[in-house]
């Protein structure tokens, strides 16, 4: 456990000290989900088409974009794994004491660094659009764990897309088929209750609804009832992934 | 380091190995040379337990690779043929995280660190981007964090392919001095000739899986057939009563007899040539000139793979392709 703990910070060391020397893919991939709070949130908040409980549209939507953009970061960070197959690094890195599992799981949690600090940008920007979050340090705090935790578990399903796609373009291209599906069909946008029948049943195995709504629940509602559920959810998708991504790992290597 | 019988098969199909058997004694340098698609990585990538093999056994330092990998992992260190650092962050940094991966507790960290880079030369660059190294640094870099370990045995794979010749005379040094300093054993893989011959004490040569004959650079270029000693004579009729006293001579194979010269093949120039001049001047002939032909490792590779080296150099090429894609990368 010990040398666990070990190979999970020095992974999580590595990608903070590459962030230090270059944060382009930070900014680049922050407009996005600013686009969705800045532009969209306001122009179908107009309408009032879609019930939030009471709160502004705006504010209702952005946990979810904010939750898509760090998604978006840890699916796409099995190119990294991919990029590292074809260099020398992970054959490497096998020849050290870290154990595979480690490996896979520290890569997994790396993978939380750049979400998290996805969220420090997305955030100051939602506050200035006129986002209400509520006033709870305690809340922030814990928010930004379930991004980190959560980010760990997509980074995974991320490195077993990549044992299957040993190449940057396939990656690519199922990268891209994974992420708007899940966007779409979670609460993200809109509540899962006014979701076609079909789309409900979806959402609810769909992680990113119950990531969606821990964060709005702490960030913006200040109702927690639901979080255990979440939390639970959350931690179970992780735990899966994680071993499912260590399992077909051998795949990477062979 | 040991191996039986090692056999690998990729997909139940591509057989990579087909009963290696191998001996390394400790403290040694040894060579690895193949033809291409021989086996060298899949033995290497065995050796260094990141995979399996399919049959047989191998143990270094007698921990089999297989059983009590993470032990092995503690006493080994590697060098892929690929680049295998992060471009995106220093050398130092790099050597950085592979400290805390091994657990090199932080009072020692720095100083072996910096240890590492000046062995390597890298001092005066350690908080360059690798990003900005030459190829020749990215290799020393590779083999700094190697070093770092102070590992018992080192692997490298082709390690300094695709680097030009002052650069991989640099690599050899450093590696050399390493190698002296903690009496380290060197494993490597490689399809110049010149650097087996050189810096192995040892070469096994590889060939569609299996091992195809081992030894000392020396005794591998004999096996070849000899050593050829030509002799240039002064102008006068050879008498046939030294050309027998010379066929006598121990270690003498063969004698081709030309015009004012003669050609003899012998099992060790070095030793011979005194002797055969001797008994020239014994019978009163007078040698103009005197000069030792010795089969290159090239023959022995032609000889004992069936092919010429040069047939893998359409790789080199290749692998120095992929090196610089993932560095832009």
């Amino acid at each position: 456990m010990n040398g666990f703990m070990r190979n999970m910070l020095a992974m999580i060391e590595l990608e903070m000290r590459r962030l230090r020397h270059d944060r382009t893919e930070l900014y680049t991939r922050a407009i996005q989900p600013i686009l969705w709070i800045a532009v969209f949130g306001p122009i179908m908040g107009s309408v009032r088409a879609i019930p939030t409980g009471g709160i502004p549209y705006t504010d209702y939507i952005t946990p979810g974009a904010l939750i898509q953009s760090t998604t978006f970061v840890s699916i796409f960070y099995g190119l990294t794994i991919v990029w590292e197959r074809e260099s020398g690094i992970l054959k490497k890195l096998l020849t050290s004491p870290a154990s595979r599992y480690s490996i896979v799981v520290g890569r997994a949690m790396a993978s939380g660094v750049r979400a998290i600090f996805q969220a420090l940008i997305v955030i100051p920007v939602a506050l200035l659009i006129g986002v209400k979050f509520t006033p709870n340090i305690i809340h922030f705090i814990l928010a930004l764990m379930i991004i980190f935790i959560s980010s760990g578990g997509f980074a995974a399903t991320s490195i077993l897309i990549a044992s299957f796609m040993k190449t940057r373009e396939r990656f690519m291209g199922i990268g891209q088929a994974l992420t708007m599906p899940l966007f779409f069909t979670s609460n993200a946008l809109y509540p899962i209750a006014i979701m076609p029948w079909i789309m409900q049943c979806i959402a609810h195995f769909n992680p990113m609804s119950y990531i969606v709504d821990a964060v709005r629940s702490l960030m913006i509602t200040g109702d927690l009832t639901s979080l255990p559920i979440d939390l639970a959810a959350i931690l179970a998708f992780d735990a899966v992934m994680f071993i499912i991504a260590s399992a077909s790992f051998k795949r990477i290597i062979e | 380091m040991s191996a039986r019988g090692l056999v690998k098969v990729y997909e139940g199909k591509v057989k990579a190995l087909d009963g290696v058997n191998l001996n390394v004694e400790s403290g040694k340098v040894f060579a690895l040379l193949g033809p291409n698609g021989a086996g060298k990585t899949t033995l290497m990538r065995i050796l260094t337990t990141q995979i399996k093999p399919t049959s047989g056994e191998a143990y270094i330092f007698g921990f089999n690779v297989t059983r009590d990998s993470a032990k092995v992992r503690r006493l080994i260190s590697y060098v892929p043929q690929e680049m295998s650092v992060w471009t995106d962050i220093s050398g130092y940094e790099n050597l950085l995280i592979y400290a805390k991966i091994y657990g090199i507790p932080p009072s020692e960290r720095d100083k072996l660190i910096r240890d590492a880079l000046e062995n390597m030369g890298l001092s005066e660059f350690a908080n360059n981007l690798v990003r900005t190294y030459s190829g020749g640094m990215i290799r020393r870099l590779e083999c700094a964090c190697a070093l770092l370990t102070k590992p018992k045995i080192l692997f490298l794979d082709e390690p300094t392919i695709g680097l030009d010749p002052s650069a991989r005379k640099a690599v050899w040094e450093r590696l050399m001095a390493f190698k002296k300093e903690y009496d380290a054993t060197i494993f490597f893989n490689t399809h110049y000739m010149d650097e087996a011959d050189l810096y192995s004490d040892e070469i096994a040569i590889i060939n569609r899986g299996r091992m195809v004959t081992s030894g000392t650079p020396e005794s591998l270029k004999r096996s070849v057939g000899g050593e050829i000693i030509s002799i240039e004579v002064e102008d006068q009729s050879l008498n046939p009563k030294a050309l027998e006293m010379i066929r006598g001579l121990s270690g003498v194979n063969d004698l081709i007899l030309g015009e004012n010269e003669i050609n003899i093949v012998v099992q060790d120039a070095e030793h011979s040539l005194p002797k055969i001049i001797e008994s020239l001047r014994a019978n009163n002939i007078l040698v103009r000139k005197a000069s030792i032909t010795k089969p290159n490792l090239d023959d022995v590779f032609l000889r004992y793979a069936g092919v010429r080296l040069e047939a893998a150099s359409g790789r080199i090429s290749e692998v120095r392709q992929v090196r610089s894609m993932i560095r832009r990368g």
